[in-house]
This record gives structure tokens, C-alpha cells and sequence, in this order.
């Protein structure tokens, strides 16, 4: 049995909590505190944690079939969850035994709900660089930063945060330092008034505090490593299948809307414009799906996730798992017109879909990952395809 | 390392300074980025004539200073022969 068939009860209550919820956090810019409720409890936090640690040992196949059910209902709980299995997937792969010990069984339990703080206000997305310093103190590394966008950020039980590794001569030597709520001050420094993604809650936040040196995951100056093996890689593929599921769930709603009595009459099944229409956003659906999948196979089997045509892929599904799916909502509302397509109190919630995927492209700029492929693909000329 | 490389990198270490660029300098660590390595590859093929192949075009070529002259010799060297 895989993680995800003994998780299927616990993934439908929680798609279920999140459906009921979705409305009121999207109107109120408020964290899903039920769904994030119903995570714990079921054990869904713990899907990536290995088995020996009192996880479900889910693998990356695992977290996109989660990650699509979730964006289904929500988007934002979907990225709340896949950006949590983002952080336990580094501290497994780079923590230490007393970090790991420390925290993974405890994820498992429903315990640590993990944000992220890579984003800075200097240098906006650039992931592999930081601003702000780790400082020795006595035994201890002192962490002062300010961190512009935190999802769910007010509601995190610790939190991985990248840093300049101490003494680092440059801002290239980052660290990835983890932190728990008690070892830091959080000072929420600002709101949350965004389009879409409402519910991700994600405020600015300042943090300041000392770490033991073992809550240093990886090497001083790993992070680049780090990044390459697992946090962008994760990333791209739990953020793509975000997106994905919220297109698809929206289609669904849409597709099941046209089968029902009322929508007959609007949806004629005669019309070949409706008919040319559904086509066209299956199609893009159907085709950041295949990119996702076999994204995710090439990841799961690639020797070096450095090599150029795997780098060039995962940013290729980043790019495009945005583009498709936006555009997916996007003619969703053309489709449904006016009554169901443009107004936030129609059952379909597609406006809300469309906020959503606002965001795709600009979480993590798509013309910053555009930029490096340009830069990769000159690492190939020879074009293997991966 | 021969001069003649170590000056070659010099330029696309922002953060190395004056000083001497030994062989387990970090090349990122001193600054070299992802967007300018391939100039820099450019710039190892033009001046010492050699070919990097495609499956050396990883992360790992571009680690140390050493690591990187390493790439360089071995391509230099003719099959059976000596370096220079
Ligand atoms: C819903 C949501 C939740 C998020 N949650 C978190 C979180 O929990 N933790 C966290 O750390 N971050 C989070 N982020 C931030 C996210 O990861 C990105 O860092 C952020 O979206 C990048 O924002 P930016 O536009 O300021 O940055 P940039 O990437 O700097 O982009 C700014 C502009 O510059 C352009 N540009 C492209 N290439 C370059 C280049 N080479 N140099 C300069 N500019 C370039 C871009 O196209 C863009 O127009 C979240 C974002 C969203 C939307």
C-alpha cells in the first residue's frame, strides 16, 4: 500500500474541512486554522517524514497526489501544505541525527506545522543569495531577519530560514537554519491585502534569536546544494501541482455546473463554441499534468539534479504549470460569463480561482527561472532532453 | 594552477578581491553566478583550446578553483601523454 492510499480518508477530510472553509479565509484574508486542525490530527503533516522517524514515508508522487486533491477545494491550502513538506523534505535529506530526532517525530505527530523564510526585501526572489547574517554567540548563532512574505507565517511552530552563513564574505555563503517558535521573537511587522491567496495569510514578519549550531542544516554555505537536491525541485513540483489541481477543480465545478438542470441551458452541449472551449482548457490541463509526472520521474531517477536538462525541466514545469493553469481559469470565466464566472458569490468560485492563480507567475518570478534556462541551455548544446 | 587561469577567473570573482585565488577556492562562494558561467566557460574554451564536454557541465565542475583546473588539464592533455 502506498503512503497516499492508507492517507486517502485523511486527504478527503481535509479537502472536505478546507471546501467548507474556502469562502469565509478567501473574504477574511485568514489562515485556514481548521484545515491546518485537520492536517495535524490525520497525520497529514507527516506524509514526507520516513517511516523510521513515525511518518508515512510518502515519496514525491505522494505529495503531488495530496497537492492536486487539496488545490481541488483550495489553493491556498494546497501551498500551505506542499510548502510544509518542502521544509521536512530538507531537514530529512540535510538535517543532522539531532535535529532530525528532534523534530521529525514530531511533525509526524501533527506537532510542527513548518513556514519558510527564503524571500528578502533586498533581493526579492534570488534564492541563493541573503542579506542577513548568523552571528556566533558564545555557543549559540544569533539570527536577526526580516522576512517580507511568510506563509501561514503568525501559525508556524518553527521555521526554516536562510541566512548569510557566519563570517561569510559574500552573500553568495547562505545557511539554512532551522528555528523553533520559543528560540525566536516574531514580530508581525505589516498586513496581508493581497489579490488571491488569501487564506496563505502570509504577512511580514521580523525574526530575532540564537539557534544551537545543530539546528544548522547541512554545511555553512550548503544551502546551494540544498536548494539544487531538494528545495527547488520540491518547490516547483509541489507549487505546479497546486496550480494544476485548482485549474482542475474549477474545471470540474464548471463541467459538473453544465450537467445539472440549470446549466443545460446555458452550456448547450450543440454550441461548438462551448464545446471548442472545454477542449482548449482540457488540453492545457491534461498538458501541465504529463509535464508534472514526468518531471517528477526524471527527479526521482536523475544522478545529479545539477546537470543542466534537469534543471532546465523543473523550471520548464515552474513556467509553464503557471501559464497553463492561469490560463485555464482565465477561460473558465469566459466560458461561464458573467453570473458565474465574475461574481464571488456564484457556488463555482471561479473568480476566486482566477485571484488564485494570479499569483503563479510571480511566485518566484517566472522571467527569473526563464533567464537562467536561457543560461542552461548554453550548458547543452548537444539538447538532451531529459 | 597557472597564472594565465587564475586571472581568467579573477574577473567573475566579485567577492575574491586582491588576494591569491588558491585551489579549494569556492568559486560561488566568491561569487561567481550561474547567469555568468557559461562566459566563463566560453572564456576557458578560447583560451586554452579545449571543449568542455556536455555531462562535465555540471555543478560540480564549477565547485573549486582547483576542481575547475583539474577540467581543464585533463582535457589538455593529449590520450598517453604527459601534462605540460
Ligand atoms: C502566495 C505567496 C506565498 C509566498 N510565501 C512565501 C513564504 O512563505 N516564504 C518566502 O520566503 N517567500 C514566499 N513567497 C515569495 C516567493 O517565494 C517569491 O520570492 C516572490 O514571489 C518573489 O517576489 P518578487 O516579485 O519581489 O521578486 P523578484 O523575483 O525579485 O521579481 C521582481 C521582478 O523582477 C523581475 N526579474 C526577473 N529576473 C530578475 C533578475 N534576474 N533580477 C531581478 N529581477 C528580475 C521579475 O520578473 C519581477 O517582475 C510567497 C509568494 C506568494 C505569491
Amino acid at each position: 500500500m502506498t503512503a497516499v492510499a492508507g492517507y486517502a480518508p485523511a486527504v478527503e477530510t481535509v479537502a472536505e474541512i478546507a471546501a467548507e472553509h474556502a469562502r469565509q479565509a478567501d473574504e477574511t484574508a485568514a489562515f485556514p486554522t481548521e484545515a491546518l486542525a485537520a492536517m495535524r490530527r490525520s497525520g497529514l503533516l507527516g506524509l514526507l517524514v520516513p517511516e523510521a522517524e513515525g511518518g508515512a514515508g510518502g515519496t514525491l508522487p505522494d505529495l503531488v497526489d495530496v497537492t492536486l486533491a487539496l488545490g481541488r477545494v483550495d489553493m491556498s491550502v494546497a501551498m500551505v501544505f506542499a510548502m510544509h513538506c518542502q521544509q521536512v523534505a530538507a531537514i530529512t535529506a540535510y538535517g543532522g541525527e539531532k535535529l532530525r530526532a528532534e523534530v521529525l517525530p514530531s511533525v509526524a505527530r501533527g506537532e510542527r506545522y513548518l513556514g519558510s523564510v527564503t524571500t528578502e526585501a533586498g533581493k526579492g526572489g534570488h534564492l541563493l543569495t541573503a542579506e542577513s547574517a548568523l552571528e556566533h554567540d558564545g555557543e549559540m548563532l544569533r539570527v536577526d531577519r526580516q522576512a517580507p512574505i511568510v506563509t501561514g507565517g503568525p501559525y508556524a511552530d518553527a521555521f526554516l530560514i536562510t541566512t548569510r552563513a557566519p563570517g561569510a564574505g559574500s552573500a553568495a555563503q547562505v545557511d539554512l537554519v532551522y528555528a523553533d517558535r520559543d528560540q525566536v521573537e516574531v514580530e508581525v511587522t505589516g498586513g496581508w491585502r493581497p489579490l488571491g491567496m488569501r487564506a496563505t495569510h502570509s504577512v511580514p514578519m521580523r525574526l530575532r534569536g540564537a539557534v544551537p549550531q545543530w539546528q544548522v542544516i547541512g554545511e555553512h554555505g550548503g544551502f546551494r546544494e540544498i536548494a539544487t537536491t531538494v528545495f527547488a525541485p520540491l518547490a516547483h513540483v509541489g507549487w505546479a501541482a497546486a496550480w494544476i489541481g485548482a485549474a482542475a477543480g474549477a474545471y470540474a465545478r464548471v463541467l459538473r455546473h453544465a450537467r445539472s438542470e440549470a446549466g443545460r441551458r446555458q452550456f448547450a452541449p450543440s454550441s461548438e463554441l462551448v464545446l471548442l472551449r472545454l477542449a482548449g482548457i482540457r488540453a492545457r490541463l491534461d498538458a501541465a499534468h504529463a509535464l508534472l509526472r514526468h518531471t517528477v520521474s526524471v527527479v526521482t531517477d536523475a544522478p545529479d539534479m545539477s546537470a543542466a536538462p534537469v534543471q532546465m525541466l523543473l523550471n520548464t514545469l515552474k513556467i509553464r504549470a503557471a501559464e497553463e493553469s492561469f490560463a485555464a481559469a482565465h477561460e473558465l470565466v469566459e466560458l461561464a460569463g458573467l453570473r458565474h464566472g465574475y461574481l464571488t458569490d456564484s457556488p463555482l468560485a471561479l473568480e476566486r480561482t482566477f485571484r488564485d492563480l494570479r499569483s503563479a507567475s510571480l511566485n518566484y518570478a517566472n522571467d527569473r527561472l526563464r533567464l537562467a534556462n536561457g543560461a542552461l541551455s548554453l550548458r547543452d548544446p548537444g539538447v538532451r532532453l531529459a | 594552477m597557472n597564472t594565465e587561469f587564475t586571472e581568467l577567473l579573477r574577473p567573475f570573482l566579485k567577492f575574491a578581491g586582491p588576494e591569491e585565488i588558491t585551489e579549494d577556492a569556492r568559486l560561488r562562494d566568491l561569487g561567481l553566478d550561474s547567469m555568468r558561467e557559461i562566459e566563463l566557460l566560453f572564456a576557458i574554451e578560447e583560451t586554452f583550446g579545449v571543449a568542455v564536454p556536455d555531462d562535465k557541465l555540471v555543478d560540480s565542475t564549477f565547485a573549486t578553483a582547483g576542481g575547475l583546473w583539474g577540467v581543464v588539464e585533463e582535457l589538455r592533455t593529449p590520450v598517453g601523454g604527459g601534462s605540460r
